[in-house]
């Protein structure tokens, strides 16, 4: 037994052995750590939305042994870690390049990651093993802190503050013995928001208005203003690599998605504070900051229209250019037509925590990051493979990458079609009609449109996952027996 | 490279007019957040002292406001015994905290956020499958301690698990929910009929 | 204050609330694309998107009962979704310095 445990850091070690690839250099070794895990979370993620799911149409499937409440928690953490994990690794694949120099503390970085794999780890088999406790400050720490979305008990709260403060070292101090750039100034200060944001959410408060006020201050926060931030990095960075765009005008453009999503986004947390307890002059923030959010993102079709006349999507890495249109599109329906149908208070009053909730949650958060992490894992996996050409005309004709987007982007935009017929019946029956007690709320939940709609999304559940199966499958593969090496783009203009 | 782009669409513009706008909106939020903290703190007229657990809670139209408002009635302890504001607050936030252990945000919503898999618990200490008033808590304590065996038929076939909840962790949580039913949330849900308004 | 949604205008508020978002893409992208290419015939297709765009907040307004202060708030949406793609394109043009 004590053989086993003293071995046990070299075999996890091990398990990652294969990062070990001449074609990368120490940052991206390290992410590579990142996407795997971020990969294996993302299949974690898919597996229990499955579960949950179909106890949504068998409501006695594994009752008692890994209730609704489990499985839907994994769902939704597994999503928030894998995204994370994409983007920490995006960071580390492209912090050497854009610094011009070695990642000041990688050694750290390294040990941050297995710390932190292994929190979340022990995070998901105490929710599996133990699932809850009693009503003590110790479940709290130990067990869960069952605060949506940020359930993770409070020592693994500090344990991921820890190796958030690592990442953020290894960030900001690469750059200052490098060099700076638009893109990192962004980055490193969006970080510190990110990282500090999340403490909002370690205390405990009894009065369950001020818990969710701070509560909404980590979720929105994060998912409406840092992240779109982080990920606006993320992408200015990729395009220059993917379009040979030119570095002066990616960073002006990222300066103006700034001041467009943090304008829009910050203040736009008002529309979460309709109904918790909070007074009602967030009626007229929230509605008027939401009225206003979708704006940039509608006028944004202007930059891609002029983009596709200037570049005609001229691209070195099919797959990836593929995955950012998703994203584009995934965002703009997402967040702009499902987010602004449902967020005026006069509306919100009977949609507010439905159905509708989860059909808007479903497709914005697939077509804001899931499809962001995805463009930038085949970009990791096309210089992986000794910087490859990854145009067109790929030796298989590219069917897995194309039927893998194809089956993930039909499966999630059917699963939220499915829980937005969910969410009107639910809305219209249980809230507008009946006022909402239980009564009404379980013959919401009864109505034949309610259960079909919950057959249906099953059923796209798993396209969705046949969809993931693969992208596993070609991420392993794609480019394997490539000889071409990569197409050259530089910026005509 | 011809010439500069204008200078309002140079890359130093636009830096600082993201960063006024951040640190402007940032402002904005920490101000908004001093005056919604100090108007919802436990006590006043939106969340009610923990000590309103004493009290007759209602929930009713209110045609001036034109919304739904919580109506605070005459003395009706809770389990029959009237408590303190401290002894109040100590079972409350027993309550709350069996709350978090015990997940219930992964079934049920509270003020409206959670998961969608179980009712909202808002105004649930108000609602009618509680049949009346005189028998409500121990309804309610029993159906926390054994949610298998006390399960009210459903046509969604769902039933809550049992997750251990003590009589002490139950007499916690009736408290607890008791209290948030007395939260003004500006009149959400709409049109709730409650166990007082049958007739 | 707010005056909630009537029953009966629960499906028209939704519709229309989808409707402004996607014309006004739909506007955004004529436009740009009338101004890349040249062609006035496509900047007829934006201006109708745009009537389309009005007419839906026009709807949403009267089923949201957008009254009083939230007028300001409907003057603003009809403003903004105007001006937006015009100051996107201005600054696209802008950046790129050819």
């Amino acid at each position: 037994m004590s053989a086993f445990i003293s071995n046990l850091p070299g075999k996890v070690t091990s398990l990652f052995a294969f990062t070990e690839n001449p074609h990368l250099n120490g940052g991206q070794k390290l992410a590579s750590k990142y996407f795997t895990v971020a990969m294996v979370l993302f299949l974690a993620q898919l597996l229990f939305g499955l579960l949950a799911a179909i106890q949504f149409i068998w409501p006695g499937f594994l009752f008692g042994w890994l209730d609704f409440s489990v499985n839907r928690m994994i769902h939704t953490n597994a999503m928030v870690v894998w995204l994370l994990y994409g983007f920490i690794g995006s960071v580390y694949w492209f912090l050497e390049e854009e610094s011009g120099t070695e990642i000041a503390g990688l050694k750290f970085g390294v040990i941050g990651f297995y710390v932190l794999t292994i929190a979340v780890t022990l995070v998901v088999l105490v929710y599996l093993l133990i699932q809850t406790g009693p009503g003590k400050d110790a479940s709290i720490w130990f067990i869960n802190e069952g605060r949506e979305y940020i359930e993770a008990p409070r020592w693994a709260d500090i344990g991921i503050v820890v190796v958030m403060l690592i990442f953020f070292y290894n960030v900001a101090a690469t750059f200052a013995k490098g060099r700076w750039s638009g893109v990192s100034g962004v980055l490193t200060l969006d970080l510190v928001a990110l990282a500090g944001l999340y403490t909002a959410g370690m205390f405990y408060l009894t009065n369950i208005t001020a818990d969710q006020y701070w509560w909404w201050w980590v979720i929105h926060l994060w998912v409406e203003a840092t992240w779109e931030v982080l990920v606006g990095c993320i992408m200015a960075w990729s395009l220059m690599h993917l379009l040979g765009a030119r570095r002066k005008i990616v960073q002006t453009w990222l300066y103006i998605e700034v001041a467009l999503m943090f304008g829009s986004g910050i203040l736009g947390l008002g529309h979460h504070y309709f109904w918790i307890g909070t007074p009602d002059y967030w009626f007229s923030i929230g509605g008027f900051f939401s009225a206003l959010e979708p704006i940039p993102l509608v006028a944004m079709v202007v930059h891609s229209v002029y983009d596709a006349g200037v570049h005609k999507f001229k691209a070195t890495n099919h797959p990836a250019m593929a995955w950012i249109i998703a994203h584009t599109f995934g965002n703009f329906i997402g967040a702009g037509v499902w987010g602004f149908m449902q967020t005026l208070p006069q509306i919100n009053l009977y949609t507010h925590g439905t159905q509708w909730s989860a059909s808007h949650g479903h497709i914005a958060f697939f077509g804001a990051y899931a499809t962001i992490n995805i463009a930038f894992f085949y970009l990791a996996v096309q210089k992986w493979r000794g910087n490859v050409w990854m145009s067109g005309d790929l030796s298989d004709n590219g069917w897995k990458w194309k039927w893998s987007i194809a089956l993930l982007n039909l499966g999630v935009l059917g699963m939220t079609v499915a829980l937005l017929i969910a969410g009107y019946e639910q809305a219209f029956i249980e809230r507008a009609m009946q006022g909402s007690t239980w009564n009404a709320y379980f013959a919401a939940q009864s109505h034949p449109w309610f259960r079909e709609a919950m057959v249906w999304r099953t059923l796209f559940g798993l396209v969705t996952i046949g969809g993931l199966g693969l992208l596993i499958w070609d991420l392993l593969t794609i480019g394997k027996d490539e000889k071409r090496p990569a197409l050259v783009l530089t910026d005509r203009e | 490279m011809s010439h500069q782009p204008p200078n309002w669409a140079s890359e130093a513009r636009w830096k600082k007019i993201a960063i006024w706008v951040t640190a402007g909106s940032f402002v904005l939020l920490i101000f908004l957040t001093f005056d919604t903290l100090s108007k919802t703190s436990v006590g006043g007229e939106r969340v009610r002292a923990y000590s309103v657990i004493n009290q007759e809670i209602d929930y009713r139209f209110d045609a001036q406001k034109n919304r739904y408002m919580p109506v605070i009635g005459k003395e009706a302890p809770l389990f029959g015994k009237v408590v303190t504001e401290a002894e109040a607050e100590q079972l409350v936030t027993l309550g709350k905290k069996t709350v978090q252990s015990k997940n219930c945000m992964n079934c049920h919503t509270l003020l409206g956020n959670g998961a969608y898999y179980a009712p909202d618990l808002t105004k649930s200490w108000l609602d009618p499958n509680w049949i009346n008033p005189e028998n409500r808590e121990n309804l309610m304590l029993a159906f926390l301690k054994d949610p298998v065996g006390n399960a009210r038929a459903n046509a969604s076939g769902r039933v809550m698990p049992n997750l251990g909840i003590t009589d002490e962790e139950a007499h916690g949580i009736v408290a607890f929910l008791k209290w948030m039913s007395a939260i003004d949330t500006n009149g959400f849900p709409n049109n709730f009929k409650t166990i007082n308004a049958k007739d | 204050m707010i005056e909630p949604v009537a029953l009966n205008d629960f499906f028209i508020t939704f519709m229309s609330a989808a409707l402004i978002i996607l014309f006004g893409a739909a506007y955004a992208g004529f436009y740009a694309w009338s101004k890349l290419r040249g062609k006035p015939k496509l900047m007829a297709w934006a201006i109708l998107c745009y009537a389309a765009l009005a007419g839906a907040t026009f709807l949403l307004a009267q089923a949201t009962h957008l009254n009083g202060e939230w007028r300001i708030l409907v003057g603003l949406m009809l403003v903004g979704y105007l001006m937006a793609p015009m100051g996107i394109w201005k600054l696209c043009v802008g950046s790129h310095d050819d």
